[in-house]
């Protein structure tokens, strides 16, 4: 079987809905945040299909400034997690309700 | 690479590193007033940025960057509101238990991630802007982390601030694998082409999630009252008025300088979510007690007031948006400034903590009163005029299209709410008692300067807005509309 752009897109989009379904139905904030990991991996791999397919290597650029970028967020957003758990001795969202209504 | 035309987001960075470095051989005692030496740097920063002309378009970094009016005016009013940002932090200095150096040198860095995007004329620089702009917000959110209510924010807007970066860098991916190219301009030249791809309209749909998010546009605005309410005063000011007016820059650059066509084609779907958001944002404000929840969801409905002058697809809409920006930046300035001086004492920013404020201090009795009265849009301050200009925009092109005329409508509605709780915060300053017990409120020279400053502005621009017009019109023409 030949693989195509399209079956790579496929595998993108599909990374996509997992890691969003993962951010909206998971209730710990270490999932949810892996989750949203998924989702940027999912745009890194549609990069480096277009730039393959297109012959631009523009696309693998911009895939080391994400992987940068979400190191970065990570290192703040783990810091800022743990943080948390020092205060609340938990990780889950339903107890984040300081400020409602 | 052409350095040179990128120096003052060079000397921003720069000046936010020497802070750091400086607080490595300062006293404690003396690290708070490390942030009047940045404003006061940031300051001259903007002075130096009016020997910098740029008549026409110049560009750098093989054409990521470019440096023309529209983001000249940007780069001035980040500049300024960080002067004024820098001088409440140091109001707010004896509130943040560790670190304040830091705090002034993640303001800074988040200064220079607005000033590049200020620039953006490439998917690319557009990414790293935003998220040099979020990720020091995370931290600016949550600093004080002994405060369970700002942790809070902070994780809130983490999450979803990681989400819509996420959406934004799948919509980028997908426009680059249509277009074949991040640049604004190649986008536009070759836009005839590509703009009927499903999935090129998919990627832009993406792209505008990420926007309206850091806008906090309807439906996207979800996180922006907890984050106001839970963040300290003066990054919720950053918030409200740079990381706001950055989502505004490059909105207008994003659908008018990269996709003219599409933005066309969507006006009515900008319509919806302009008068949706007006309408939330105005009636979820309400029933508000907590001053910085109010102005929270008093900035959603402003955002949806500048979305008018996008909907109106115009040079009359596009200057209206900078002529409202430039009069909000005083009004909420203005407003957190005596936010943060008068809940020094207070927990829990309760509107009640300004009854009275005019027998304690009649200065921020008057500058609270006179930014809510702004901010509802009454003649003679800033904020009618902006909202005049950005009617009159939307009304000029409702002969065209009577779906203008129900804009314009929903509008006025949601100024006609806003009356309410803007006046409420009046009332509760001038036609109640101050509580017995309160300690006296002590301004710094600085603050008060600042706060003169903001009175002046929004005075200023009100009753002279000739001048202000004049500028915003010519950043405008960059647009190419």
């Amino acid at each position: 079987m030949h693989v195509g752009l399209e079956h790579y897109l496929l595998v993108s989009a599909l990374l996509f809905c997992i890691g969003l379904l993962g951010v909206i139905a998971r209730r710990n904030l270490l999932i949810i945040y892996m989750s949203l990991e998924l989702m940027l991996n999912a745009a890194n791999l549609a990069f480096v299909a277009f730039s393959r397919f297109n012959n631009n290597l523009n696309g693998q650029v911009m895939v080391f400034f994400i992987i940068t970028v979400a190191a970065a967020e990570v290192a703040v957003g783990l810091a800022l997690i743990v943080a948390l758990y020092r205060r609340r001795q938990t990780a889950h969202v339903e107890d984040l309700t300081t400020m409602k209504l | 690479m052409n350095a040179p035309l990128m120096i003052l987001e060079i000397a921003v960075v720069l000046l936010g590193l020497v802070i750091l470095l400086a607080d490595l051989w300062t006293p404690p005692s003396q690290k708070q007033s490390l942030g009047y030496i940045a404003a006061a740097a940031v300051g001259l920063i903007l002075l130096g940025s009016f020997f910098i002309e740029a008549p026409q378009a110049r560009y750098a970094c093989g054409q990521m960057y470019v440096m023309d009016d529209l983001a000249l005016y940007f780069k001035r009013f980040f500049l300024l509101a960080t002067v004024a940002v820098l001088v409440m932090s140091v109001e707010f200095a004896d509130r943040i238990e560790a670190g304040i150096s830091e705090y002034y040198a993640l303001i800074l860095f988040a200064l220079s991630g607005m000033m590049f995007a200020a620039s953006a004329n490439d998917f690319v620089l557009v990414f790293v802007a935003l998220e040099l702009i979020t990720v020091t917000f995370y931290i600016l959110t949550s600093f004080q982390r002994s405060r369970v209510p700002s942790l809070e924010a902070g994780i809130k807007y983490l999450i979803l601030g990681a989400l819509s970066s996420a959406f934004m860098v799948y919509g980028i991916a997908l426009v680059f694998g249509t277009a074949n190219t991040t640049n604004f301009a190649e986008i536009a030249t070759g836009a005839k082409a590509i703009s009927a791809k499903p999935i090129f309209l998919l990627g832009l749909l993406l792209v505008l999630v990420g926007l309206g998010f850091k806008i906090a546009a309807f439906p996207f605005q979800m996180w922006a009252p907890d984050v106001y309410q839970g963040s300290p005063a003066p990054t919720t000011a950053f918030l409200a008025v740079g990381s706001k007016a950055a989502g505004f820059v490059l909105l207008l650059r994003v659908l008018f300088s990269a996709v003219p066509e599409v933005t066309v084609s969507w006006t009515k779907l900008l319509m919806i979510i302009s008068g949706v958001t007006i309408l939330y944002g105005n009636l979820c404000a309400v029933p508000q007690r907590n001053l910085k929840r109010l102005l929270g969801y008093s900035t959603i409905a402003h955002a949806g007031y500048m979305l008018l002058g996008v909907t109106a697809m115009s040079v009359a809409g596009s200057y209206a948006i900078l002529y409202y920006l430039g009069g909000y930046l005083f009004t909420v300035l203005a407003a957190f400034t005596v936010i943060c001086v008068v809940m020094r004492a207070v927990e829990g920013d309760d509107i009640s903590a300004v009854a009275g404020l005019h027998q304690r201090s009649p200065l921020l009795a008057v500058t609270m009163a006179l930014a809510m009265v702004s901010l509802a849009g009454i003649p003679p301050l800033a904020g009618f005029f902006g909202k005049f200009l950005l009617l009159k925009a939307v009304i000029e092109k409702g002969a065209l299209q009577p779906a203008y005329y129900w804009l314009t409508a929903a509008a006025l509605i949601g100024v006609v709410i806003s009356f309410y709780y803007y006046l409420g915060v009046v009332k509760a300053i001038y036609w109640s008692e101050a509580p017995a017990d309160q300690p006296a409120l002590q301004i710094s020279k600085p603050t008060r300067f600042s706060l003169y400053g903001c009175i002046a502005g929004m005075l200023y621009l009100g009753i002279f807005p000739n001048d202000m017009v004049e500028i915003a019109l010519h950043a405008a023409q960059a647009l190419k509309l």
